[in-house]
């Protein structure tokens, strides 16, 4: 039976090869998720390694327990250690080197005068270059040895179009600064597409250290010295403020909270393989189911010659194993390539991956595992089919339908949970649930996606037959054909529009999401700020060079800076902003709902309403602010309720001062007041003019600001709709699929058509219909269920600053022509294939 | 037999054929289905085509309307020279000349029984001509099923709403493939009375393909093939005379083929 079930697919590996692009694309994303993840732990692995080769570090106590965030596992949520302390360490028996790790903010400007800005992201550093460092060594040219000297990381400068001895610039501490590129240094390790720029010790100690504190000072072994005792010396010397780690430990810590973080980004990745491998198991069911029903008489000659129904379920699912190993080896081979494009694209914006890509025997033992495993799922029912169905019955030319009582019982379970989960979102939209409502919003949209797709079957006639409508009243008898052919098995209508319908929900939810976003971020900007003019930096952080040099001008009267840093707020580190009292008096009407803003003042903290009722805050409650330079217990002045400032407490700027150095705060947006009478136009060229300079400061009025904010949510929708394109390729060939099997199961149907006269274009336009009406039917419940989810968020979200519903029906109305598009692009195939099918062998087919 | 007629395309043949050949294969596969065979279809008349399995006469049947084209020779349509024609217009001669009833699978399952018989007109986009339509399906006795689909409906209704579908569109010839092939002798009877009629009430010409000698006696001559050559033909054909005719045809070989028909094609290679 193995041989006859091998020999059946050499000799139909056309049929076959569907199903093996299936798995294919499926298990493409799944190996390529897993050695995608392998190879950006190992990038940075490698940065770890490189980056953090001390022996022992020495580094400030944990001043909250929570975990991420911190880069590099230095600084953020830790106090900092005094730089003095080096040269007592320098003292201790065994060490050979100690190097303090004098690191901040830097802006370069490149060859062509404007900022070198990391791709992706990725930051810029400044270091001091220590000699004593083993990491870095010199490439090229020298040491920084002044304040105008600077040395470049061998990518950093390649990216610049600097040369060693070129004059330039950087921003360094809110000042630009001339210097000189004197050097090349190549680190070991790749940097992700991070820009380094190299400075003198004492250079670098001024504009990061100036109140002699740092993040962490590494200690280096000298040949022969015990590193468990380096460690214990160590920690007797630092004090009990500090933190004596070994450097192996530190790496491994490193290592896991960067595993951690690239686990997430694997989660999302795996989810859209599990879809896709979902969709692709549809698509391995019905080719089975094709191919099965095209073989009923050679299975019913196999089971009149003596071959048992488990014998014949057996060569169908030998076959369906060779699909799943054939398509998982494909797939295997796809993934590598998809990884290597990804690769190169990252690649050619700067951000280099290090080492070949990673294939272990986890990725292609997975890999295989889940594609025969997925072909074995989806080809058991037509198998089990084709075993059961008696010799005689198969003879017959007549196709027998099953419809049995599952399909009732998966019918009304889709309904329970199609209620269930509208119910469990309305709940939670109505704020009924308390905590629970983020927890009930994701069950139930959860739910009602599985219970749609679990009640499309049921959908299908009455629906289908609705959208059909205006086709079959203009386009007779050609719109009513194919509105009988695409109700006729709505089981099988419903598991192909299924596929597009899971992608349109996420697209039509995240369409929604985003305008809304957008909508709320603009009604916050016109009307919360009342200020004339914003200064934004395109690295999140505007030079405080800049914010002086637009507050010395002429026309303007005030700059108010919005200062983040992070602290540790009874225990647990957030976003803390230092503002003045006048930021809310002229460029932010903000909504006191306690307490006086005259707080301030008095040096007591401001809450937002969300954050004050997560954490049960009320007006006079005592709260206790740490920072990696001090803590202090500050007073709960006034609650307000601001979407603005996007953070969960402000304090007044000189508190934050002391509680953080300067290297940690960043100037989120500074808000500019004109003088009275002022010309707005005029006072516009003037401050474009003084931060010119500055490289990366632009200058909006309140509308320019909402767009740039709306244009950050943009950037996040072209993943969502690259997404959507994965899906969309996957539903074309689900679609592809189910035409193709349809037509074969309708050949002699098809036949008497054409006998009677129906043309070769109207065959295509029948199958043409069809396909565009399943594509718009899934379209239509996806988009339907996106957006209905996605409605319930701004009441659950209101809080966090989604406060308008906005729904795009522009752009949902361009998801059905979509739709359209993707339903006649799926028909080509099949359609060219009816209408080439000769009238003769589909009539006296048998 | 009947003499050929000098000029097919005169008025008095609805469909003839010349010299016609119809090879399947090649090499030693080669089938010579049609072995040069000339023939003329009488306007007004039903014609039936026996023979036994293999003697070409579902391929005749085939070419003549249009469904599978010659290897060589000319076919003539209601005056219209077929053999030339492509694709398009052997689609169009279908659709607006040409009526057909197959053994089975002759109607849409999603459709109607009326949707089914006005299905020629409606996709060559042409009214119904709701007089005619009713005539026919009162002749068929099908008034009251017209809202049923296929599966609601017994072996011979189907065949009828087949009878009724071929007709409505006036075509100038009805193909017949094994009309009652799939029935019992009372629905097939049916079939066949009405086919006998349409000839001598309404006019039409039909020609039929069969394997029953009793199908065949419902003609007005039979026509006898063998081995892809006209052997014989019987006018005013009854049951025995037909039966006389393919016993002399056949040899000793051949008798189990014709005496059990049913049998005999079920035992045809599949396709």
């Amino acid at each position: 039976m193995t041989r006859v079930a091998l020999r059946s697919i050499r000799s139909h590996l056309g049929r076959f090869v569907m199903s093996i692009v299936a798995v294919l694309l499926g298990v493409a994303f799944v190996s390529g998720t897993f050695a995608l993840r392998t190879m950006m732990a190992g990038t940075f692995d490698d940065i770890v390694a490189t980056s953090a080769q001390a022996d022992v570090y020495v580094r400030g106590t944990e001043i909250a327990s929570q975990t991420g965030g911190g880069s590099m596992g230095v600084g953020g949520n830790r106090t900092l250690v005094p730089l003095a302390l080096a040269d007592e360490l320098a003292q201790v028996d065994g060490v050979s080197a100690v190097t303090p790790d004098v690191t901040g903010p830097i802006i370069l400007v490149g060859s062509d005068g404007t900022a070198v800005l990391a791709a992706g992201g990725a930051p810029s550093f400044g270091l001091g270059y220590d000699p004593q460092d083993p990491t870095t060594t010199i490439a090229a040219g020298r040491a920084p040895t002044s304040p105008g000297e600077i040395a470049l990381e061998t990518s950093t400068l390649e990216a610049s179009g600097l040369a060693i001895g070129d004059p330039t610039q950087v921003l360094l501490g809110g000042a630009l600064t001339d210097v000189t590129v004197v050097g090349e240094v190549h680190f070991d390790a790749a940097i992700a597409g991070a820009i380094f720029v190299m400075l003198d010790l004492q250079t670098a100690t001024q504009a990061w250290a100036a109140d002699g504190l740092v993040p962490d000072i590494g200690v280096f072994a000298a040949d022969g010295t015990d590193t468990d005792r380096l460690l214990a010396d160590v920690q007797a010397v630092a004090g009990g403020d500090t933190e004596a780690i070994s450097g192996a430990d530190l790496r491994a810590e490193t290592t896991a909270q960067i595993r951690e973080m690239l686990g997430f980004v694997g989660t999302f990745l795996l989810v859209f393989a599990g879809i896709a491998l979902f969709v692709g198991a549809f698509i391995i069911a019905n080719t089975f189911q094709m191919t099965v029903r095209q073989r009923q008489r050679e299975f019913a000659m196999l089971r009149a010659v003596g071959a048992s129904p488990s014998q014949v379920f057996g060569s169908i699912l030998v076959q369906a194993l060779v699909v799943g190993v054939v398509g998982a080896a494909g797939g295997i081979a796809a993934g590598v390539g998809l990884v290597a494009v990804l690769r190169m694209v990252l690649g050619s914006f700067g951000m280099e991956l290090s080492g070949a890509i990673p294939l272990d025997g986890f990725t292609v033992g997975v890999s295989i595992a889940i594609g025969a495993l997925v072909s074995l799922v989806a080809a058991a029912i037509p198998a089990r089919h084709a075993a059961l169905t008696p010799p005689v019955e198969a003879m017959r030319e007549e196709d027998v339908r099953h419809e049995g009582g599952a399909a009732r019982w998966s019918g009304a379970l889709g309904a329970v949970l199609t209620v269930g989960g509208a119910a469990a979102v309305v709940l939670a939209a109505t704020d009924r649930l308390g905590d629970g409502n983020e927890l009930g919003l994701a069950a139930g949209a959860i739910a009602a996606l599985i219970g749609v797709l679990l009640l499309a079957p049921a959908l299908v006639p009455g629906g289908l037959g609705a959208l059909a409508w205006p086709a079959a009243a203009t386009m007779r008898p050609l719109g009513g054909l194919a509105r009988g052919n695409v109700t006729r098995n709505p089981r099988r209508t419903a598991s192909t529009a299924g596929a597009l319908m899971i992608g349109m929900a996420l697209v039509g939810a995240a369409a929604v999401i985003a305008s809304s976003t957008q909508a709320s971020v603009r009604s916050v900007v016109e009307t919360e700020s009342t200020s004339d003019y914003l200064l934004r930096s395109a690295t999140y952080d505007v030079p405080s060079g800049a914010v002086d040099a637009v507050a010395a001008l002429d026309d303007v009267d005030q700059v108010l800076t919005v200062e983040v840093a992070m602290l540790a707020v009874d225990g647990s580190v957030h976003d803390v902003v230092g503002v003045d009292r006048a930021l809310f008096e002229r460029a932010l009407d903000v909504p006191v709902v306690s307490g006086d803003l005259a707080a301030l003042d008095r040096g007591e903290a401001v809450a937002r309403v969300s954050a004050a009722e997560e954490n049960d805050w009320q007006v006079g409650d005592r709260i206790a602010l740490e920072g990696s330079t001090g803590s202090q217990t500050v007073t709960l002045g006034a609650i307000v309720d601001t979407q603005a400032i996007d953070t969960t407490l402000m304090v007044p700027q000189g508190v934050l001062d002391e509680l953080s150095s300067p290297a940690e705060q960043t100037i989120n947006t500074a808000f500019v007041m004109l003088t009275d009478g002022a010309d707005a136009a005029t006072a516009r060229d003037d401050l474009t003019a003084a931060v010119q300079p500055f490289l990366i400061v632009s200058v909006m009025d309140n509308d320019e600001f909402a767009d740039a904010l709306s244009a950050q949510v943009d950037q996040v929708l072209v993943i969502l709709y690259a997404l959507l394109g994965l899906s969309v390729v996957i539903a074309v060939l689900g679609i592809v699929n189910t035409l193709a099997l349809s037509i074969a199961e309708r050949t002699r149907e098809i036949g008497l058509l054409r006998a009677v006269g129906l043309g070769r274009l109207q065959l295509a336009s029948v199958v043409t219909i069809e396909s565009v009406l399943t594509s718009v039917f899934g379209t239509l419940l996806g988009v339907g269920l996106g957006v209905g989810l996605a409605s319930a968020l701004p009441s659950v979200y209101a809080d966090s600053g989604f406060t308008d519903l906005v729904i795009p029906w522009a752009q949902l109305g361009t998801f059905v022509g979509l739709a359209v598009v993707v339903g006649v692009l799926a028909a080509i195939w099949p359609a060219v294939r009816a209408a080439r099918m000769d009238v003769l062998d589909a009539v006296s087919y048998e | 037999m009947r003499a050929l007629a000098a000029d097919p395309s005169t008025d008095a043949q609805i469909a003839s054929a010349r010299g016609l050949v119809k090879i399947y294969g090649t090499g030693a596969a080669q089938v010579r289905a049609l072995d040069g065979i000339d023939v003329d279809i009488a306007r007004g008349e039903l014609t039936a085509v026996m023979g036994p399995s293999g003697s070409g006469k579902s391929t005749l049947m085939h070419c003549m309307a249009g469904l599978d084209t010659a290897t060589a020779g000319r076919i003539l349509v209601d005056g219209e020279d077929i053999g030339a024609a492509n694709e398009r217009r052997l689609t169009k001669l279908r659709r607006n000349r040409i009526g057909f009833v197959f053994q089975a699978f002759n109607l849409i399952p999603t459709l109607t029984a009326a949707e089914n018989i006005t299905l020629p007109l409606d996709i060559a986009r042409r009214p119904v001509d709701q007089d005619w339509f009713d005539a026919v399906v009162d002749a068929v006795g099908l008034r009251d099923r017209l809202a049923h689909r296929p599966a609601e409906l017994s072996g011979g209704q189907q065949q009828r709403v087949a009878c009724a579908r071929a007709l409505v569109s006036r075509p100038a010839v009805v193909f017949a493939d094994e009309p009652t092939g799939n029935l019992d002798s009372r629905s097939a009877a049916e079939v066949l009375s009405f086919l006998r009629r349409s000839v001598d009430e309404l006019g039409q010409s039909v020609v039929m393909v069969t394997h029953d000698p009793t199908a065949a006696s419902y003609a007005h001559r039979v026509l006898f093939l063998a081995d892809g050559r006209l052997v014989a033909e019987v006018e005013h054909p009854t049951p025995d005379t037909v039966l006389d005719v393919l016993r002399d045809l056949s040899g000793p070989a051949r008798g189990a083929h014709t005496s059990a028909p049913t049998a005999a094609r079920t035992a045809e290679p599949v396709r």
